[in-house]
């Protein structure tokens, strides 16, 4: 019936709105009568073939006329659900339909159109929805119709997608009973959240380090692994590990002694054991000694004492996680939607790229996913002497008010960057990209946006440069400001495509982002990976935000620090979370 | 439906008569009766469909709500801004076999 697009745009508004709240007289209806008259009505409709439209059955020479007037040739006339008058309705001279809800008693607001079967309120004079008279509906055009399909499955549709209210729950007695009887409750000190314990340094593993204890406390990763939805038990069972050596691969004496001999490798199952260990209440500092020689295995060309980049091992071990988790269903690349697995959910969202040819405007659009956004730090502004004098000053409150006070004085903003990925950029003359509709190599204009926001966006902030032009590496200190609150919504699709047009309301085909609410365009953050010193000899620490509070994770060493410190750090890696995710302090802690 | 006692007399429109029908009545009566007016309302459908004046009509309806806000239009609002647009965007060519149908359905009617 209506075309591909059409179909499309309706599946996505379908995904986006909810099912609209019944007005006062249907309200009403139902309360008094119930669904059964709505269902009933099924006998009265007739789906005629061949596209199956619904209709008011009738007679097939008979004439629907107006109650009132007699008219039988307007545009929509309403059978009163309750009496089957017909009334007609053509505004703004006459209604019939709506003196017909005035001047009989209450109970006659609501009728159906009897060439379009769709629900009318006489009072509120306007088209009405109803769950019940939509199933009526369908019902009757798949009881005439002989092929399967439903051509407008309202009611499944929005049974499948409709989202279902988020419910607090608090366990009651039998809750209670139930869960002390299967388990031991875990002794807390109150001084410190739950899951701070510090990390061994195993031999410069400062890297790992920082980037385990952001991701254990990423929320929805923390809560897949605690909500044991990859038991390391079961995983092992599952792959049919044996105790004798597979393959030759002996067990090289890390020295980590639990002479555990599988050759099966599993980061998700390591990743399972280190937050047991991490959540468990013991303050003593763990040693990710397993997760270490597992990350060394699948990423051998990493595999050394040596100092390893924060954001390389970021993506090695998410990308391990994601093999071995999927090494069964062998999902192809389409990890934009993150249905393949858990790192991949929480991670990656979905980038699109504009490519507008400057001599005729055509513009190709290509979809990458991604998990995370590498920014480029500007180029350089003001010198040395400003950012070794913010080193210096880092806990005074009058240099963060002039830091808040941004762009003026040169200050690199997370914001900043974020406008500068955003922005137009004109690929130069020795760019040149090839336009499909002049058919030749134009000047472009190329410009980046996001399409889907991941749960999580851990923004990498381009501090080692690699230049293969003058043969260095260096590392660029220089200052970066983020926010703790970050709204994202001016860097989507959407708001990108709307701006170049100017501020027009005109819809773009397909290009409602999936969560067009505005609650998922705002992130907080919750860990920040700095780095202090220099390229080839320097230190990674991670700052960690629970309960709005800051805790400095120094290797092995955790403390509570004040937030200006946090404001001051050199972020590497700033990890935000969706709003709805964050847990902010809660004043009762619960315990069982 | 119940049968229910409020309902009003069944009005007696066609047998008035101080209302003498009016051509335009009988043609609709006879186009109902005999079954061309559904033929032609999904002739009609078809084509609109297919020179994307449909899709038109539902960006004009988008760019409307999209303006007053979703919950601040009725369908009497939006029938009234989009009905002039809408008629006079309908190409020549469906009109004119529309008529054409119409034209011929009243030839062999009359005899």
């Amino acid at each position: 019936m209506s075309s591909k697009v059409n179909r499309h745009h309706y599946h996505h508004r379908f995904n986006a709105q909810s099912f609209p709240p019944p007005c006062p007289h249907l309200a009403e209806f139902r309360a008094r009568n119930g669904s059964m008259p709505f269902r009933s009505l099924e006998d009265c409709l007739r789906a005629k073939p061949p596209c199956g439209r619904a209709a008011i059955r009738r007679e097939p020479s008979e004439v629907p006329r107006c109650g009132a007037c007699g008219e039988s040739a307007r545009p929509r006339l309403y059978a009163c659900v309750a009496c089957a008058a017909i009334s007609c309705h053509a505004p703004p001279e006459l209604s019939h339909a709506a003196a017909h809800a005035t001047s009989m008693p209450p109970g006659h607001e609501i009728a159906v159109d009897v060439d379009r079967a769709e629900l009318f309120c006489c009072a509120c004079r306007d088209q009405i929805y109803d769950r019940d008279f939509d199933a009526a509906v369908v019902l009757s055009q798949s009881t005439t119709l002989k092929s399967a399909t439903i051509q407008s499955a309202k009611p499944e549709n929005l049974c499948k997608r409709r989202r279902v209210d988020y419910l607090p729950w608090s366990p009651d007695m039998r809750d209670r009973v139930l869960m002390e009887s299967g388990s031991s409750p875990l002794v807390y000190g109150s001084d410190m959240p739950r899951g701070l314990r510090g990390l061994n340094n195993l031999g410069n593993t400062c890297f790992m380090n920082s980037v385990l204890q952001a991701l254990l406390h990423t929320p929805p990763l923390r809560n897949y692994f605690l909500s044991d939805r990859h038991n390391r038990y079961y995983c092992k069972q599952k792959n049919g590990v044996t105790n004798s050596n597979a393959g030759g691969k002996r067990n090289v004496g890390t020295g980590d002694g639990n002479g555990n001999k599988n050759a099966r490798l599993c980061l998700a199952c390591d990743m399972d054991a280190m937050f047991s260990a991490i959540f468990s209440g013991d303050r003593t500092p763990y040693s990710p000694a397993k997760f270490l020689y597992s990350w060394w295995q699948h990423a051998s060309n990493l595999a050394s004492y040596q100092q390893q980049d924060a954001h390389e091992f970021f993506i090695s071990m998410l990308d391990g996680i994601h093999e071995k988790v999927d090494k069964d269903r062998r999902k192809p690349h389409n990890q934009g939607h993150g249905d393949c697995c858990i790192t991949h959910r929480v991670f990656s969202g979905i980038l699109r790229s504009d490519v507008m040819c400057m001599a005729c405007g055509f513009t190709s659009t290509t979809y990458d996913p991604c998990v995370d956004i590498s920014l480029d730090l500007e180029p350089h502004q003001g010198g040395p002497a400003k950012s070794a004098s913010m080193k210096t000053h880092p806990s005074c409150n009058g240099e963060a008010d002039s830091l808040n006070s941004g762009q003026n004085c040169g200050i690199s903003t997370l914001m900043g960057c974020l406008d500068r990925f955003t922005r137009p950029e004109r690929l130069g003359a020795d760019q040149k990209f090839f336009c499909q509709q002049c058919q030749v190599r134009q000047e472009s204009l190329k410009q980046m946006s996001i399409r889907k926001l991941p749960l999580v966006s851990c923004f990498h902030i381009k501090r080692f440069e690699h230049s293969s032009i003058r043969k260095m590496s260096r590392k660029v200190d220089r200052y970066l400001q983020f926010p703790f609150s970050l709204d994202m919504t001016p860097y989507l699709s959407s708001s990108i495509l709307r701006s170049r047009f100017g501020n027009r309301i005109f819809p773009f085909d397909g290009d409602e982002p999936d969560a067009s609410n505005e609650m998922s365009s705002e992130f907080e953050l919750f860990a920040v990976v700095t780095h202090r010193g220099k390229l080839d000899a320097g230190h990674y620490v991670t700052y960690l935000r629970l309960s709005n509070q800051w805790y400095k994770c120094d290797d092995a060493w955790v403390t509570q620090v004040n937030e200006n410190i946090v404001r001051a750090a050199q972020g590497y890696m700033i990890f935000y979370v969706q709003k709805m995710f964050y847990y902010k302090a809660s004043e009762n802690q619960v315990a069982l | 439906m119940r049968n229910s006692v409020n309902r009003p007399p069944t009005p007696d429109a066609a047998e008035d008569p101080g209302k003498e029908p009016t051509l335009q009545e009988i043609i609709n009566i006879k186009l109902i009766e005999s079954g061309e007016k559904e033929r032609l309302m999904e002739l009609l459908r078809e084509r609109l469909i297919e020179c994307g004046w449909k899709d038109e009509m539902k960006a004009l309806c988008r760019a409307f709500i999209k303006k007053k806000g979703r919950s601040n239009v009725t369908v009497d609002d939006l029938v009234h801004v989009i009905t002039p647009k809408g008629r006079a965007s309908i190409p020549d060519s469906i009109k004119a076999e529309l008529l054409q149908r119409i034209r011929a359905f009243l030839v062999q009617a009359a005899v």
